[in-house]
């Protein structure tokens, strides 16, 4: 059985056949060697021959530019060794220095687990003394000091680190002789949370100079637009760039499969996931499935063994599930039975895109678009053992963004990458990091400028006014009664934090935007794959109570939104249309919500909270009068029109700029402001913006042309959820009008007719105040 | 979403406030219902709420009583000037004859303690006293413990306080009576007593130090206040010159857990040079030592009330210091202050009165 049977069967298969929408194969490529500017030590190389390794050309040039002191960005695939590119030229360090220290950061405790076991091994076989330890939140008190003293390569988390600093007296011998830090996972740091990272690390650098060490960076990411500029931007420094990939691979074939081809689909998207799957393992393919969440794994899991217990029992047991929320030891068993063959089928959230060491395998179904083209890509790059053929199947969601790519295969696979950003400008976060700065060490207007910017003598003046610096002759001194580091917390921008409680226990925490959306009184809430329902919100203490319930509905908010323009920063025409960028106050409001089963909604019920105003960043257009004309003119609907425009351009957003769905948020209106002139907005969902309006405000053109191509070949009669309709829109989708969205899109992504109507390009900086 | 309204809606623009409000929501103890000690939890420090309630009400009372004050008109002290800057020092006295230590009684006990030989446990002892061997010179005579005994020796003659509770503190425990007993090696003029008050529990200024001294017959509190933030420095300086008298030796309440590694991390973030060892007393060692078994609590509050027979008037929790004093720091009404530099000096008198307590219960002269 082999990849290429099943292929045939897609392809023969009358059911599997109508739904196949496109298939790319990728030839084989052999592997491709490097050679090392300087030759490794003897117990290195004795390490490299004991396990059969070969260095690849990617590993050889990461490992020379570490080791001539650059910083590096290694960019290549899952399964390309990248672990050895940066274990290597750190254990190389410490076998050469005695004193020499390294770093690794980790986003979670199984990736931390899994990076201890390895070094550990490396550490015993070659006897470099790396003494190799995990210190994060559950390190017992016990264990730390003697960690912190003797081990010479520690493995954490940005969490503990951010915490950790204000202890720096403690940590000396260790920041003091750091050479290294190896980021792992690093484009998981974007975003607003990687905007505080970025902070985090800049405060070690910070405390590492004032020790005498400048350790250098070693970074892994997924493939990114702009490597080069996101490692910029997280640690402040230079990079060089290792991003071609020589480990080999088998031919990959990269199918495209879409339920909805007709729009409308009888069954759902776990069950022709689950058919793929049973498909697949049938055919003897160990096979990894990837899911949106846990619940959907489970389901799939369940069904899939369900259909495969009619063949045998045996092929039933061959399926299972894969946890996140997993013990190792239980990780560990599904991963030796994965490498022994005996597992043909594992199930999962994309909780294993982390790296976890399952191997490679024979096929991947991955069920609705991850969000991200990078997601995709590693989780695709699962597939493929050594110089085997493998296969990929993204089995399409009934949303905009997944039909897009159904309906456009050339968009997916030509795909750019994704930026990723970071914001190291935003005051609300610069601000919080420069307290926690000042209180690890007195803050230096001028030799500190480096890590904060140039509003840092602003920002500083108006700490001070609030009594939490003040100025001394060692440097601006933290004076503030709380702990910084306790403050100033990594997930999210300052507003006050509520605590979700079941029976006394603490589930998580969620900032005052999360809370109203997703834990507002009688919310139904998903936490880790199981449902609770929210019986008690208090404003007061910021106290969240939830009970668990297995209902099966689901509750969605209702919001009323306010947008007044404060000013304008920038402004661009774009194919006639004049749009704009700057800063916007927003006032959202939840005034109910709906419950809904499944698609149908089975109740209406108030809410009395209050409402959220922010100041943000965005980008806005005003339509062209003509435009507006046309559209009136036909009998169409404006405001649906517009209203369906935003919808759209929200959904494709994600295509271009890296974000999630509840990154950004959106107004429309028919008569906007004191003109009264047809607009629509897409703005940042965080206080202060977070670059996501900006960044798409560079790219329109392609913005407005992806979202009229969407919307023009979505054979729908009158908008769908594949198109125009948005699972959060919190005026139920109403007005909605696909002939208006499509025509105003139209017009947006042409070029004006030459007919003296059209205003002439400008783009430049402007500052108005409305 | 379509736009119900249009109104310019006002938005929080200073950073400053925004964190100023997160701080004010930032508590370092739990308020619990009054008796109900274990309703914070073992781990963390709480405060009954009528203590909280009074206080709070005690607070508004200052501000209004003291409107308008200068620290000048209110405390008894002056500023001083040192290399780190100025800060504001204040000084009380009272009478105090510490006990008289009975030397002979304490090295005696010394040399007779055998198992502070190394190698010689309770069942040795009893063996050696058996077989004529009363005091550590009598092993002089004994073929294999006559080198250990040696060096017990030599370590007692040598006279080093911080070696001499090192080596007790190894065979028993670090808050065995003999490590207290060392404190007898010295003088009372030597004794450091020291508290400090902090804005928290950690990585936060230093904002008062209480330094207690015993001068010709008299226990004097010196205090260095901070009257601004930048005045930590100065306060740090003063305060670490009394480290370098002939023979220091430092007595704290918790010291060795709080006061002092809070006191090196301070100088160490204004890059100052850390203080040197000296021989350091702990109090809350010695005395949970001594009457855990007679007293539920072993906060200072307590002991001194149980002990001494002291009792407090318009005190205030320690834990709530830190937001007295950022009431200060906010208005600059020095109402807030008058509590806590009166709490301050209050624990310097009960830690040294405690301290002598112990002493010369054990090895007063009688």
């Amino acid at each position: 059985m082999a990849v290429s049977d099943l292929i045939r069967l897609l392809n023969v298969n009358p059911v599997y056949r109508t739904r196949l929408v496109h298939m790319k194969a990728t030839e084989p490529e052999p592997a491709r060697y490097g050679l090392l500017d300087s030759p490794l030590s003897h117990s290195l190389d004795a390490y490299l021959e004991q396990n059969g390794i070969r260095l690849y050309s990617h590993q050889c040039e990461a490992i020379n530019h570490a080791r001539a002191g650059k910083n590096v960005i290694l960019t290549t695939s899952t399964a390309s060794g990248k672990t050895l590119a940066f274990n290597l030229p750190v254990f190389s360090q410490l076998e050469a220095h005695a004193d020499s220290r390294a770093l690794y950061l980790y986003p979670t405790k199984a990736l931390s687990n899994d990076q201890l076991l390895t070094l550990e091994e490396m550490a015993t076989f070659t006897g470099i003394a790396a003494k190799p330890a995990i210190y994060d939140g559950d390190t017992p008190q016990s264990k730390r000091s003697a960690i912190r003293e003797h081990a010479r390569i520690i493995i954490s988390n940005p969490h503990e680190l951010h915490q950790v600093l204000s202890w720096h007296a403690k940590w000396q011998p260790f920041f003091s002789n750091l050479e290294y830090i190896v980021i792992d996972e690093a484009h998981r740091y974007r975003g607003v949370f990687g905007s505080h990272i970025a902070f985090v690390i800049r405060r070690l650098l910070r405390i590492c100079r004032y020790y005498g060490a400048s350790p250098r960076f070693i970074l892994s990411t997924a493939t990114l637009a702009n490597p080069c500029e996101f490692a910029r931007h997280l640690t402040g420094q230079e990079f060089e760039l290792v991003d071609n990939d020589g480990s080999p691979h088998g031919r990959k074939n990269f199918v495209l499969y879409n339920p909805f081809y007709d729009g409308i689909s009888e069954r759902s998207l776990h069950q022709e996931t689950k058919d793929l799957l049973v498909s697949c393992v049938k055919e003897d393919l160990q096979t990894l499935c990837f899911t949106g969440s846990r619940k959907m794994a489970e389901l799939v899991a369940v069904w899939a063994r369900d259909d495969a217990r009619r063949i045998s029992e045996k092929l039933a047991e061959s399926i299972s599930v894969y946890r996140a929320g997993f013990l190792p030891e239980e990780r560990r068993a599904i991963e030796r039975q994965l490498k022994g063959g005996v597992m043909k089928g594992v199930v999962s959230t994309n909780a294993l895109e982390l790296g976890i060491d399952v191997g490679s395998l024979d096929a991947v179904i991955i069920s609705g678009y991850p969000g991200t083209m990078m997601s995709t890509r590693q989780q695709a790059g699962r597939a493929g053992r050594k110089g085997g053929e493998s296969l990929a199947v993204l089995v399409a969601q009934a949303n905009p963004l997944d039909q897009y790519f159904m309906h456009h295969p050339d968009q997916f696979f030509d795909r750019s990458h994704e930026h990723a950003i970071i914001d190291t400008a935003n005051p609300y976060i610069v601000s919080g990091h420069l307290l926690c700065a000042a209180a690890e060490l007195p803050v230096n207007e001028e030799t500190d400028r480096q890590f904060f910017g140039e509003s840092l003598s602003g920002l500083l003046s108006e700490l001070e006014s609030d009594d939490l610096l003040r100025r001394t002759s060692r440097g601006w001194v933290y004076t503030g009664r709380g702990r910084a580091a306790e403050a100033v917390k990594l997930d999210g921008v300052p507003g006050e934090t509520f605590r979700v409680m079941c029976h006394g226990r603490l589930l998580e925490t969620l900032d005052r935007g999360q809370a109203y959306r997703e834990a507002h009184k009688g919310a139904i809430m998903l936490h880790q794959g199981e449902t609770f329902v929210v019986n008690e919100m208090d404003l007061e203490t910021h106290t969240i109570r939830v009970t668990e319930t297995d209902v099966d509905y689901y509750t969605q908010p209702l919001k009323e939104a306010d947008l007044s323009i404060i000013g304008t920063l920038e402004t661009r025409t774009v194919n006639g249309v004049r749009c704009a960028f700057g800063d916007v106050d927003v006032t959202e409001q939840y005034t109910g919500y709906k419950i809904k089963r499944g698609d149908t909604i089975i109740g209406l019920e108030p809410l009395s909270l209050p409402a959220l105003t922010f100041r943000t960043k965005a980008f806005w257009f005003i339509l062209p009068e003509s435009t507006e004309q046309k559209v009136t003119g036909t009998g169409l609907d404006l405001a649906g029109g517009l209203h369906g425009a935003e919808h759209a351009i929200i959904a494709l957003m994600p295509l271009h700029v890296i974000c999630d769905r509840w990154d950004i948020g959106g107004l429309s209106s028919p008569a906007f402001g004191e003109d009264g002139e047809p607009a629509v907005f897409v703005y940042d969902a965080y206080e202060g913006g977070i670059g996501l309006a900006e960044k798409a405000f560079g790219i329109l053109p392609d913005l407005f042309s992806s979202t009229y191509e969407l919307v023009r070949d979505c054979p729908c009669e009158s908008g769908c959820p594949s198109c125009i309709y948005s699972p959060k829109c919190g005026n139920d989708n109403q007005p909605l009008d696909k002939d208006a969205t499509r025509l105003i899109l139209k017009e947006l992504s042409r070029e004006p007719e030459t007919n003296g109507s059209c205003s002439p390009c400008t783009s430049g900086r402007e500052i108005t105040v409305s | 979403m379509l736009i119900r309204k249009m109104s310019a809606v006002p938005a929080p623009s200073r950073v400053g406030s925004l964190w100023q409000q997160r701080m004010q929501a930032v508590r370092e103890y739990e308020v619990v219902r009054d008796g109900n000690a274990f309703g914070a939890g073992f781990s963390h420090s709480f405060v009954y709420s009528s203590e909280y309630e009074e206080a709070r009400r005690y607070l508004d009372t200052l501000l209004s009583r003291y409107r308008g004050m200068t620290i000048g008109e209110q405390f008894r002290g002056k500023e001083i000037v040192n290399d780190g800057g100025t800060c504001f020092s204040l000084e009380s006295r009272q009478d105090l004859s510490p006990p008289a230590f009975d030397l002979d009684r304490f090295r005696t006990d010394l040399i007779e303690d055998l198992t502070l030989v190394h190698g010689i446990g309770p069942a040795t002892r009893k063996k050696l006293i058996a077989r004529g061997y009363h005091s550590i010179p009598d092993l002089l005579e004994h073929p294999l413990l006559r080198s250990p005994a040696n060096r017990v020796l030599a370590c007692l003659s040598e006279g080093d306080t911080a070696a001499i509770m090192d080596m007790i503190g190894n065979r028993h425990a670090k808050s065995h009576l003999s490590v207290l007993g060392t404190a007898g090696l010295h003088e009372p003029e030597d004794y450091v007593f020291v508290d400090i008050e902090t804005l928290g529990l950690f990585s936060r200024p230093i904002i008062l130090f209480g330094i207690g001294i015993i001068d010709n017959g008299q226990l004097v509190v010196r205090q260095f206040l901070l009257r601004d933030i930048v005045e930590e420095q100065a306060a740090l300086t003063a305060t670490l010159e009394h480290f370098s008298r002939d023979r220091p030796a430092l007595v704290t309440f918790n010291g060795k857990s709080f006061d002092l590694p809070y006191i090196t991390d301070r100088l160490a973030y204004y890059g100052m040079a850390s203080p040197v060892r000296i021989p350091h007393f702990d109090v809350l060692h010695f005395s949970r030592r001594r009457w855990k078994d007679q007293f539920p609590s072993m906060r200072l509050a307590a002991l001194e009330r149980e002990i001494l027979g002291v009792c407090r008037n318009d005190d205030i929790p320690g834990q709530m210091v830190p937001e007295f004093y950022e009431t200060y720091q906010r208005t600059g009404n020095i109402g807030p202050l008058v509590p806590i530099v009166e709490h301050n000096r209050q624990d310097v008198i009960s830690l040294a009165l405690l301290f002598f307590h112990l002493l010369g219960e054990s090895y007063g002269s009688q």
